[in-house]
């Protein structure tokens, strides 16, 4: 009963367990259904994330047809059909994201809004992702309404149509790692209290090591080592090289780990954040 | 209607605290100090109790409430509740307990309170038949049916308090820590949110604690009041009792048509507080004096343009405990 001699709770029962993890499954997949109709009632806001995807695509791919064009075709073995694929599935994964969220979550924690997430019998984490992950979804939509028929009109079909099938998968996976990945780096906030630096070197990392806005066989030989070990190429380029006719279906587990990883890292310092807060003070 | 594995009214303390403490270390190495926002706190309230936990800004309130809640550890002593020790099994105490934290919400502001419903029905492992029962339920006692199909962001700040007290009952929990509720509401929507506390306290037994630095809160919701001032209380006492005591006076603030000289009002049981020529506010000792026999005598003497009856503020209530306990 004392704060200072600690008494731990009980361990908690297989079944209380099992009936735990259905409850927060059910919690996440609603928190995620309830931000989807959220980003639905506001098709304003699609639209601007469709367009947005227009011009940023357009503007890159252009940029490296032409360099293609001058490097007599191609570049680091991408063809300008190629590239113009590439840039546009890596452009889709990360204007579908919403990254400011790790500086929202800053504020929530300084400010103390985070404190009725705190009161719920769910780890906060899982509600956080899952609202994430369904907010996602509809401006993934509204970025492929956009960004595949520019593809195709530039570009013509997809250079492989099996590379193209494993770029689906590979797409939502990418979204998927990129939110959990935010998820890592927001925690920062639960010891900064201000995450908006942590968000800055975030978005950067996932721009050149991720491979957004060119591919990793551009970057220098030891820069791309250290980026291929990185788990931002999960987030751009994986589905981006797929989509650019590359059938390297083994991307797909890359990803896969990617995913367990940093899940669990994220629940890990999540946990370690929220007992900080808890005993620090919000 | 049962409550969710809470303590019913009668059956033992719902919350328990010894020596509850809780300082603050602020500032940077060489300017670093130390503040003690709660110093020793221990109070037992009893299942089915309805308390208000008072005191000026800046007392220990909210600071004990989240100790309470489990979202702050204490820095020493002890403290239970529902029987569980809060900071170290905050999510289970989360399902046991309801909370309201001001101006902080649990709804999104952009989709109707029933998409939040829906997703806390499941967060408290809540099926979806019982959920909709609950959520019907809340809206006839809330009366707030109609406010649950309306984005949040349409509600006024009353109406949106009404949904967020639904949010907070909506796993029946039997005991409620609120922490500045009324703050911000307009007297009409206080009165019917105070209402409806009291309801709630007497239809399902529901145990209320409540934080606030509003006097009418004393006087309509608790039947118990601890006062706090500089993280320790100074009066932990009936409301009942207190009306005799601390409570005992109105202030009377009158407005008058043409100046007068304001040093001819004498009035039995009054204290002049502030007389200008065309103003006058009066403090009743209302356990000399009726109010009503002073509002009288002021209406038959003196040109009064308007009249408001309103309660001393809290730090003058302070005050007098400090008096009294000293």
């Amino acid at each position: 009963m004392s704060a200072t001699a600690v008494e731990r709770p009980a361990r908690v029962p297989d079944g209380m367990r099992r009936e735990l993890a259905g409850r927060v499954g059910r919690a996440a997949w609603r928190a995620g259904r309830a931000e989807l109709r959220k980003n639905l009632a506001n098709p304003g806001g699609l639209v601007v994330s469709g367009l947005f995807l227009l011009v940023v695509a357009g503007m890159l791919a252009a940029l490296w047809s032409a360099a293609a064009e001058a490097n007599g075709g191609a570049v680091a073995g991408y063809t300008a059909a190629a590239l113009v694929w590439y840039v546009t599935i890596s452009e889709i994964t990360t204007i579908s994201q919403r990254m400011q969220f790790i500086d929202e979550l800053g504020d929530d924690i300084g400010s103390g809004r985070v404190e009725t997430a705190l009161l719920r019998p769910v780890p906060m984490v899982v509600l956080l992702w899952a609202a994430q992950v369904g907010g996602a979804l509809p401006r993934l939509a509204a970025c492929c309404l956009g960004g595949l028929p520019l593809a195709a009109v530039i570009a013509g079909a997809p250079p492989s149509w099996p590379a193209a099938a494993l770029a689906i998968p590979a797409t939502l996976l990418a979204v998927t790692i990129n939110i959990t990945g935010q998820h890592v780096f927001a925690a920062a906030a639960f010891w900064l209290r201000n995450a908006r630096a942590t968000w800055f070197v975030y978005q950067k990392l996932v721009f050149v090591l991720g491979g957004m806005l060119l591919p990793l066989e551009v970057l220098p030989d030891w820069l791309e080592s250290i980026a291929q070990w990185l788990p931002f190429m999960a987030m751009a380029y994986v589905p981006a090289r797929l989509a650019a006719g590359y059938v390297e279906p083994e991307l797909l587990f890359v990803q896969a780990f990617w995913l367990v990883a940093l899940a669990t890292i994220a629940i890990i310092v999540f946990a370690r954040g929220e007992r900080r807060l808890v005993e620090a003070g919000a | 209607m049962a409550t969710n594995a809470s303590p019913t009214a009668g059956a033992g303390p719902a919350i328990v605290t010894r020596d509850l403490t809780r300082t603050f270390t602020t500032g940077r190495r060489r300017e670093r100090r130390t503040v003690d926002a709660v110093r020793g706190i221990s109070l037992s309230i009893e299942a089915g109790e309805r308390v208000a936990f008072i005191g000026p800004n800046g007392a220990g309130k909210s600071t004990s409430i989240k100790m309470l809640t489990g979202i702050l550890h204490p820095t020493s002593g002890t403290a239970q509740v529902d029987g569980l020790v809060p900071w170290h099994d905050r999510r289970r105490l989360a399902g046991r307990i309801g909370t309201l934290f001001g101006q902080r919400s649990q709804l999104w502001p952009e989709l109707p309170s029933r998409a939040a419903y829906d997703m806390l029905a499941a967060v408290h492992g809540i099926d979806d038949r019982t959920a909709a029962g609950r959520v019907d339920e809340l809206g006839e006692l809330l009366g707030a049916t109609e406010l649950f199909d309306q984005p949040v962001r349409t509600l006024s700040l009353g109406q949106r308090m009404r949904c967020e007290l639904a949010a907070a009952l909506l796993h029946e929990p039997g005991i409620l820590l609120l922490d500045e509720p009324s703050i911000g509401l307009d007297l009409v929507a206080k009165r019917r949110f105070r209402d409806l506390l009291v309801s709630l306290n007497r239809e399902r037994g529901t145990t209320i604690f409540l934080t606030s630095h509003d006097v009418a809160d004393i006087e309509i919701v608790a039947d118990r009041t601890i006062i706090v001032n500089h993280g320790r209380i100074i009066v932990d006492d009936t409301v009942e009792s207190l009306r005799r005591t601390l409570l005992a006076s109105k202030r009377i603030e009158v407005g008058l048509h043409h100046r007068i000289d304001p040093t001819c009002i004498e009035l039995l049981g009054t204290t002049v507080t502030e007389a200008t020529h065309t103003r006058i506010s009066l403090d009743v000792d209302t356990s000399a004096t009726p109010v009503r026999d002073v509002i009288d005598a002021l209406l038959d003497r003196l040109p009064v343009a308007d009249l408001t009856v309103v309660d001393p503020p809290l730090e003058d209530v302070i005050a007098d405990a400090y008096g009294d306990s000293e």
